[in-house]
């Protein structure tokens, strides 16, 4: 070997990590700052350019605005508290007793994840509008009344709480339900054999230490709420009442008022980050929370009795958030008008006809959502893993400003960013409204921290001489991230891929402020539509995400590394 | 000029120093094992000879030329060095011939020779049958030698080794250091090899560097280190010896606090001041009758402890002034505990040391 021939010289690259950090840290900063300069900016100086405070005093003694924030706040209440009294039985139900078809019922909540919230919204129109809805017509045929009566009204307060409730559930019953999972048997043999008996130590011991994951479920479920704009535009507007998130769409109406809208979305802000924070402080304790250990397998509970009333319960749920849903979204899709039954007759295809065929704006909402998707998922995943690489291996002084913009965004509800976006972009200088590079900007900085989260903690599962051994043997930082690291994390990348894929096809609160006629996209449409009330094409429309949405988590869902029935993390709706 | 050089090399976390100045020498074709204990700085002076971390200040020199130094620093990919690590860093989602070939792939050889190189590191570290097996199909001792064909396929300039049979069964650690050396022998790479081990440097090591609190205490062959170490913190470290302590006259004896009187065949005396002696367990010879001779270099005490160890016994003997002693003696000397002993300490076994 020694007298081998010359080893040739490796081939020298400029190492080029330096000028990555720089350009990234800059285009993040941006990505990040800009919207919320512009939104300060715009909410302290009138149209003219002078500074002013008058936005913010028009937005404390507006009668019509405060009472967009009181509904909006008494809403989030609500939800956050019908999601904790759905989502903890039904968890407990499915992690620690013996309920039948308890992994099956696992999977479905988590399909309610998946189903965009405003398509939820519309899915209880078709089902409990007052004169149209399915339940109301078959409760006047059952009981032969008249058409004035009604069982259920959706639009009204408690109908717009319900149906957000429906669709924010699952974000409890995750974090719940895992940390059931968690929850050692032996700290319940502990009570068992100090005399409590399985009623006690539920309540005295397994409760309290899942308690701190139902408040952080709870206050994501809160801010769900409060931040979302499809449910209550298509709810609350015909019910004659707005929550804030339709009062700052409003005011993008002509004539726009933008620095109210700007002063208007700031309170939203602010509270997020509160809300966050708490939820922060409350999963970080984790003296409280339980881990790991060898402490055992969690002890199944016996229901006896209860088996079947307790499966009734988790059936009941699962109809009001899954399969009532979709199937009156079937219904409609398959019956020529909203109102006709579903015989073997009326049945057709008209809709999936006009929708795919017929219909050029949503052909071109499809195309631009798909693309959108694409394109989104790929500029998240790619800037995710350099972010998350420079990040967790400490290449550059200061690298941990990168992971700190990179999760910064999900503190900015979709609406606010919307509002940001158009303020920061559609003006001279950067021309981009009515391109869907603005719609690009908006999917990658909301979805940037899901991504990012995934991807770093992947990264800290790779052992950092891995990449040593790459560059030692004469491979630069970049070709050994290329051939080493990025193969290593292939899972995670795709499927932190899907996810944002997923998340930006359902993605409406921040896209109904920057969407323009050429730029519109599936979610829009459906909103559109819905004012028109071509149901119908809506529920073709939906039925197209929520396959795509299902075959993509499906796909994710399958590998290996997330482990089967793994829960689904998309962000905000 | 020695091929690879250090010169006062200095690495500092914030406030903290954790290379204070380490000068070293290391001649082409030598193994050079760094010792010393978890903290002594050893790794990070091999991170920085590798470039995985950035000098403070001081110089590292290969062949001449600086790669190292605080206002320059040449990227671990440019340095034609190759290192084993203590994880192995095998790359999980390549087979064994893939990770080894990885290196010359870098080099743009071209593919026949890529496998004719590869097929003969194979054969020499004897993996030629498991080419086509992932990492994880491994055993540990199989893993470890994919580590050093990986290292060794590229004909590094210098080969730098972290820890790398920490991980490895106690059977399996003595048999891969009696291999780390044939291949040695065979290679004759310049190679820095760092351990807190100190039988895995008696063992691989042409020149043992041992290390403590980011300094140099001592550097030499393994015989050097052992029987003549100049501080009391190699003497313990390597090998493990009693320290009496005492005051010398200027001459070669050293009186100790209790009135023994030791003779030292070798070392250094402060004169005046305090020296202290050391003599390894088993140059102690013990003894139930007081030795012959004019009364120095012999102490008696009590047996507090004695161990039998199958091939020897092992003794701590409590001496008249206090302290205690460990004693190694054959095990045929069998003295009850309590029992009063004689200790003789041979003059040509009995180092002084200044500090």
């Amino acid at each position: 070997m020694t007298d081998a021939v010359l080893m040739p010289e490796r081939v020298r690259r400029i190492d080029v990590s330096v000028p990555v950090f720089v350009l990234l840290a800059l285009g993040l900063g941006v990505l990040v700052i800009l919207p919320l300069f512009w939104l300060v900016w715009y909410s302290v100086h009138e149209d003219a350019g002078g500074f002013t405070l008058g936005n913010f005093v028009q937005l404390v003694t507006d009668d019509t605005m405060l009472r967009a924030y009181g509904i909006a706040i008494a809403m989030a209440a609500g939800v956050g508290v019908l999601s904790c009294l759905l989502a903890t039985p039904l968890a407990w139900l499915v992690a620690r007793t013996d309920l039948p078809g308890r992994r099956a019922i696992r999977a479905l909540v988590t399909a309610s994840f998946v189903t965009p919230p405003f398509l939820g919204a519309i899915a209880w129109e078709l089902l409990a509008a007052p004169n149209s809805g399915i339940i109301n017509v078959l409760y006047r045929t059952l009981f032969g009344l008249p058409r004035s009566d009604s069982l259920f009204n959706i639009y009204t307060f408690p109908g717009l709480v319900f149906v957000i409730g429906c669709f924010t559930y699952p974000f409890v019953f995750t974090l719940v339900a895992n940390a059931f999972d968690r929850v050692p048997g032996d700290l319940e043999d502990a009570s068992a054999i100090l005399g409590g008996r399985a009623a006690t130590t539920l309540w005295r011991v397994t409760l309290p230490l899942v308690l701190p994951s139902m408040l952080a479920g709870t206050l994501i479920a809160v801010l769900q709420a409060l931040t979302m704009f499809g449910s209550p535009a298509i709810l609350a507007l015909p019910a004659g009442f707005h929550v804030i998130t339709t009062k700052i769409w409003s005011l993008f109406q002509f004539p726009p008022q933008l620095g109210l809208a700007a002063a208007a979305a700031m309170p939203l802000l602010v509270i997020t980050v509160l809300l966050l924070r708490g939820q922060k402080a409350i999963l970080g304790r984790r003296g409280y929370t339980v881990l790991g250990g060898k402490s055992g397998a969690p002890r199944i509970v016996a229901l006896g009795a209860w088996r079947w009333p307790a499966f009734a319960f988790a059936l009941f749920v699962l109809c009001l958030t899954v399969i009532f849903p979709y199937l009156a979204l079937l219904k409609t899709a398959l019956v020529p008008n909203a109102g006709d039954a579903l015989t073997p007759s009326t049945i057709t295809l008209s809709h999936f006809h006009f929708v795919l065929f017929d219909f050029s704006a949503t052909r071109l909402a499809l195309y631009n959502t798909f693309v959108l998707g694409f394109l989104s998922a790929t500029t998240v995943a790619v800037v995710a893993m350099i972010v998350a690489y420079i990040a967790t291996r400490k290449l550059v002084r200061g690298a941990g400003i990168l992971g700190m913009l990179a999760t910064a965004p999900v503190a900015i509800p979709g609406i606010v960013l919307g509002v940001g976006l158009f303020l920061s972009y559609a003006n001279p200088t950067f021309q981009l409204y009515g391109t869907i590079w603005i719609l690009l900007i908006a999917f990658v900085t909301i979805e940037l921290p899901a991504g990012y989260q995934q991807i770093s903690s992947a990264f800290h599962g790779v052992h950092p001489e891995l990449e040593e051994a790459s560059r030692i043997l004469g491979a630069s930082r970049l070709k050994t991230l290329w051939l080493i690291t990025s193969p290593m994390l292939r899972t995670s990348v795709v499927a932190a891929w899907c996810f944002v894929f997923v998340g930006t096809i359902r993605e409406l609160s921040a896209t109904i402020l920057l969407t323009t006629a050429n730029t519109k996209l599936v979610s829009v449409i459906i909103y559109d539509l819905n004012e028109s009330g071509d149901m119908g094409a809506i529920c073709v429309l939906g039925l197209i995400l929520l396959v795509v949405s299902f075959l993509v988590v499906f796909a994710v869902n399958r590998m290996p590394v997330l482990g089967g029935g793994g829960s689904v993390s998309t962000t905000r709706g | 000029m020695s091929f690879l050089e250090l010169d006062g090399l200095v690495k500092a976390y914030g406030a903290l120093t954790v290379v204070k100045g380490v000068d070293l020498a290391v001649d082409r074709g030598t193994l050079v094992c760094l010792l010393g204990p978890s903290g002594c700085g050893k790794t990070t002076t091999l991170r920085l000879i590798a470039g995985f971390a950035n000098a403070s200040g001081g110089e590292v020199r290969v062949g001449g030329e600086v790669v190292s130094s605080a206002s320059r620093n040449v990227p671990p990919e440019d340095r034609n060095m190759s290192m084993i690590f203590q994880s192995y860093a095998l790359w999980p989602h390549m087979t064994v011939f893939q990770n080894v070939a990885y290196g010359l792939k870098l080099r743009r050889l071209p593919a026949t020779e890529i496998k004719e190189r590869v097929g003969r590191i194979l054969e020499s570290t004897h993996l030629g049958p498991l080419a086509g097996r992932y990492p994880s199909e491994l055993s540990g001792g199989q893993q470890q030698r994919v580590s050093l064909a990986r290292a060794l396929v590229v004909e590094p300039q210098i080969l730098l080794l972290d820890e790398p049979l920490s991980n490895l069964d106690a059977n399996l650690r003595e048999e891969m250091r009696f291999e780390i050396r044939r291949l040695h022998d065979q290679f004759r790479y310049t190679t820095v090899y760092v351990t807190h081990d100190q039988s895995e440097a008696m063992t691989t090591a042409d020149l043992i560097v041992v290390m403590n609190a980011g300094r140099i205490e001592q550097c030499g062959t393994p015989e050097d280190i052992y029987e003549r170490p100049e501080t009391e913190f190699v003497a313990r470290f390597i090998g493990g010896t009693n320290i009496l302590k005492g005051r010398s006259d200027g001459s070669d004896t050293v009186v100790c606090a209790d009135g023994v009187v030791l003779r030292c065949g070798s070392g250094r005396v402060s004169p005046g001041g305090e020296t202290a002696v050391s003599i390894r367990h088993h140059d102690i010879r013990i003894g139930t009758t007081p030795p012959a001779g004019d009364g120095s270099n012999q102490a008696s005490g009590v047996v507090e402890r004695q161990i039998y160890l199958g091939s020897h016994r092992d003794y701590l003997v409590k001496l008249s002034g206090g302290e205690r002693v460990r004693a190694v003696a054959p095990v045929n000397v069998a003295i009850p505990v309590g029992q009063q002993v004689w200790l003789h300490f041979p003059p040509e076994h009995c180092r002084a040391l200044t500090h």
